[in-house]
C-alpha cells in the first residue's frame, strides 16, 4: 500500500483525476457503441477521425476563429465526414460481410494518420483550450496540506459528458429519428419492414459518432496542452475497453464503463505502490479480458442469442 | 377495366441460386381477404417476401398499377402494403407504444397517428395495459397482436399476414381471425394471409389459392377450394 493511501486529499485527488480521463473515455465508448448499435461494426478509424477533427479545429483557430466557434463549425464537418464515409464507402462493401468492413476501417486508420501527419507534420502543436487552462483556474476543495482542488478544465469535461448524455437521450428517446434508429438497432430487417430508411439510419449513427469523436479529441488534446497526429491512437483501446464493460450496444453501459474504467486506471496504482510505471494500458486490456470472460455482454449489453 | 389492387403475373422469386418460385400469378382486389395455402417449403413465406422486395424477384408484382419489383423495401411499404412477417418480428427492447409508433414512421399526419394509437389500443386492450413494458416479455399471443396493430398504425392498403396463428392456442387464434374479419369489413383493408389451418382461414377468406413446390396448382373462391377433392385429402384431412 501506498503510504499516502489513508490521506482523504490524496484519494479524492485521484477519483477526480480518474473520474475526468473516465468521462474522456466514456465519450469514446459513445461514439464507438453509436456506429455498433446499427450496424453491428467497430469503426477502427473513431479515433483518427477524431485526430482530423481536433486538428480542424486547430486550423480553424488559427485562422481567428474563437474558440468554440471552431469546435461549432467541426462538429458539424465531422458528421457530415462520418456520414459521407458510412454512405460513400462502407455501405458498398457491407453486403461483402463483416471482414472487409473491419479492414476498410483498420486502412482508414492508417490514412487518416498518415495524411494528419503530412499536413499538420508530426511535431506536437499547442492545442486550442475551450476551458480556462492556466495554474490558477481551479476550484480549491481542501486547503492541505496536501491541497485538494478541481480544475476548471475537469469540471468542464465531467459537466460535457453530462450534457452530451443528456442531448443523447432527448435525440433517441424523443424524436422520430431516434425512434427509427432505435428500431433499426433493435432489429434491421423488421425495421425495414415498417419502411424505415435503413442505410439512412446508419448513416446517421455514423455522423453522430464522428461529432462526439471530433467533441472529444478537442477535450483530450486539451488536457494534454499539445497535440499531434497520435493524440487518439491509445484512448481508442480505452474507449474499446469502457465499451466492452459497459455492453457494446448499451449507451448509458457506455458512459458508465468509460467512468469506472477511469477511476480503476487511477486509484489502483495510486494505491498500490506494488505497481510501478504507467501500468493504464495493463490495466485496461486485463478489463477488458476480464468482462470477455466473466459476462461478454459486459455490465448493460443485450446478450446476443445465436441460432443454430 | 380497373386495375386490382395488387396483381402478381409471371412472378418467379429466388434465394441466391436456388429458385423457389415459378410463375406465380395471384390476384388480390380492392377489400378482398385472400389466402394462400400450401405445404411447407411451397414458398408461400417466400411469395410475401417477393411482394415486399425482401428476396430476388423477377415477373411483375403490381400495386394498382404501380410496379414493384426492383424497389428496396423500404419503398415499396411507403406504397400502403403491410407486412406482419413470420414470427411477427417485433421490436423486444422497445416499448409496445414505441413498436406502434414504429408502424406510423412513414406518415406525417401526427395528430391522426395518436387516433389511430387510441383505436388500437381499444381494439386490443392488453396492448394498452402494456403499452409502457418492454415488447419482448410479453406472451406469444400478446406479441402477435402487437405484430398486426403495428401494421395497421401504416394505414395500409394491403395487410400481408404470414402464419397469424403460428404457435397461438385455437381459442386465441379464433379471436384474432375474428378481429382481422372487423378490420377487412370496417376498415376495408384488404388482406393476403399465409395459413397452416387452412380450414379457419377458408371460414373467413374470399378467394384462396393453392401453391405447390412454387406454382399456383388451385385457385377459386373459399367455397370451391374448399369443395376441390384434392385439397380436402391434401389440407383438409376429410
Amino acid at each position: 500500500m501506498s503510504p499516502n493511501a489513508g490521506n482523504p486529499a490524496f484519494l479524492l485527488q485521484l477519483v477526480s483525476s480518474g473520474l475526468t480521463n473516465g468521462a474522456l473515455f466514456a465519450l469514446v465508448a459513445l461514439a464507438i457503441v453509436l456506429v455498433y448499435k446499427t450496424t453491428s461494426h467497430i469503426n477502427l478509424a473513431q479515433g483518427e477521425m477524431a485526430t482530423l477533427g481536433a486538428f480542424g479545429v486547430f486550423e480553424l483557430t488559427r485562422h481567428g476563429f474563437p474558440v468554440w466557434g471552431a469546435v461549432g463549425v467541426a462538429l458539424v464537418l465531422s458528421f457530415c465526414f462520418g456520414a459521407g464515409l458510412e454512405r460513400g464507402l462502407i455501405r458498398p462493401l457491407e453486403r461483402r460481410g463483416v471482414f472487409p468492413v473491419i479492414l476498410t476501417t483498420l486502412a482508414l486508420f492508417l490514412i487518416i494518420n498518415a495524411v494528419v501527419a503530412i499536413v499538420w507534420g508530426t511535431q506536437p502543436v499547442p492545442a486550442p483550450r475551450p476551458f480556462p487552462n492556466s495554474i490558477q483556474d481551479k476550484v480549491d476543495v481542501l486547503a492541505g496540506p496536501p491541497p485538494f482542488f478541481i480544475t476548471y478544465v475537469a469540471l468542464g469535461i465531467l459537466a460535457l459528458l453530462v450534457l452530451v448524455l443528456l442531448l443523447l437521450w432527448l435525440l433517441l428517446e424523443r424524436t422520430k429519428l431516434g425512434l427509427g434508429y432505435r428500431a433499426v438497432a433493435a432489429n434491421r430487417e423488421a425495421a425495414a419492414v415498417m419502411g424505415i430508411p435503413v442505410g439512412r439510419m446508419h448513416m446517421f449513427g455514423w455522423g453522430i459518432a464522428a461529432a462526439l469523436g471530433t467533441l472529444t479529441a478537442a477535450f483530450v488534446a486539451e488536457t494534454g496542452g499539445t497535440q499531434d497526429f497520435n493524440l487518439m491512437g491509445s484512448i481508442l483501446i480505452f474507449g474499446l475497453a469502457a465499451a466492452t464493460l459497459g455492453g457494446f450496444d448499451s449507451v448509458p453501459g457506455a458512459a458508465i464503463g468509460g467512468l469506472v474504467l477511469g477511476l480503476v486506471i487511477a486509484v489502483v496504482p495510486g494505491v498500490f505502490t506494488v505497481i510501478q510505471g504507467d501500468m493504464s494500458l495493463v490495466i485496461a486490456l486485463a478489463v477488458m479480458l476480464v468482462v470477455l470472460l466473466v459476462r461478454p455482454q459486459g455490465l448493460f449489453g443485450t446478450k446476443t442469442l445465436e441460432r443454430v | 377495366m380497373a386495375e386490382p389492387l395488387l396483381q402478381l403475373s409471371g412472378v418467379r422469386g429466388a434465394y441466391g441460386d436456388v429458385q423457389v418460385l415459378h410463375d406465380v400469378d395471384l390476384i388480390v382486389g380492392e377489400g378482398e381477404v385472400v389466402v394462400l395455402l400450401g405445404a411447407n417449403g411451397a414458398g408461400k413465406t417466400t411469395t410475401l417476401r417477393a411482394i415486399c422486395g425482401m428476396v430476388g424477384t423477377r415477373g411483375s408484382i403490381r400495386l394498382a398499377g404501380t410496379e414493384l419489383v426492383g424497389r428496396p423495401t423500404e419503398w415499396i411499404v411507403r406504397r400502403g402494403i403491410a407486412h406482419v412477417p413470420q414470427g411477427r418480428g417485433i421490436f423486444g427492447v422497445l416499448s409496445v407504444e414505441d413498436n406502434l409508433r414504429v408502424g406510423a414512421w412513414g406518415r406525417r399526419d401526427a395528430r391522426a397517428v395518436e387516433t389511430d394509437l387510441q383505436r388500437w389500443y381499444d381494439v386490443f386492450p392488453r396492448l394498452a395495459e402494456r403499452r409502457a413494458q418492454l415488447a419482448g416479455g410479453m406472451s406469444g399471443g400478446e406479441q402477435q397482436m402487437l405484430a398486426i396493430a403495428r401494421a395497421l398504425m401504416a394505414r395500409p392498403r394491403l395487410l400481408l399476414l404470414d402464419e397469424p396463428s403460428l404457435g397461438l392456442a385455437q381459442i386465441i387464434t379464433r379471436g384474432l381471425f375474428a378481429q382481422l374479419e372487423d378490420i377487412n369489413r370496417e376498415e376495408s383493408v384488404s388482406m393476403l394471409i399465409v395459413e397452416q389451418n387452412a380450414e379457419l382461414a377458408l371460414s373467413f377468406a374470399h378467394r384462396g389459392y393453392v401453391l405447390e413446390s412454387g406454382t399456383i396448382v388451385l385457385s377459386g373462391s373459399a367455397d370451391e377450394v374448399r369443395g376441390n377433392e384434392d385439397m380436402r385429402r391434401a389440407y383438409l384431412g376429410y
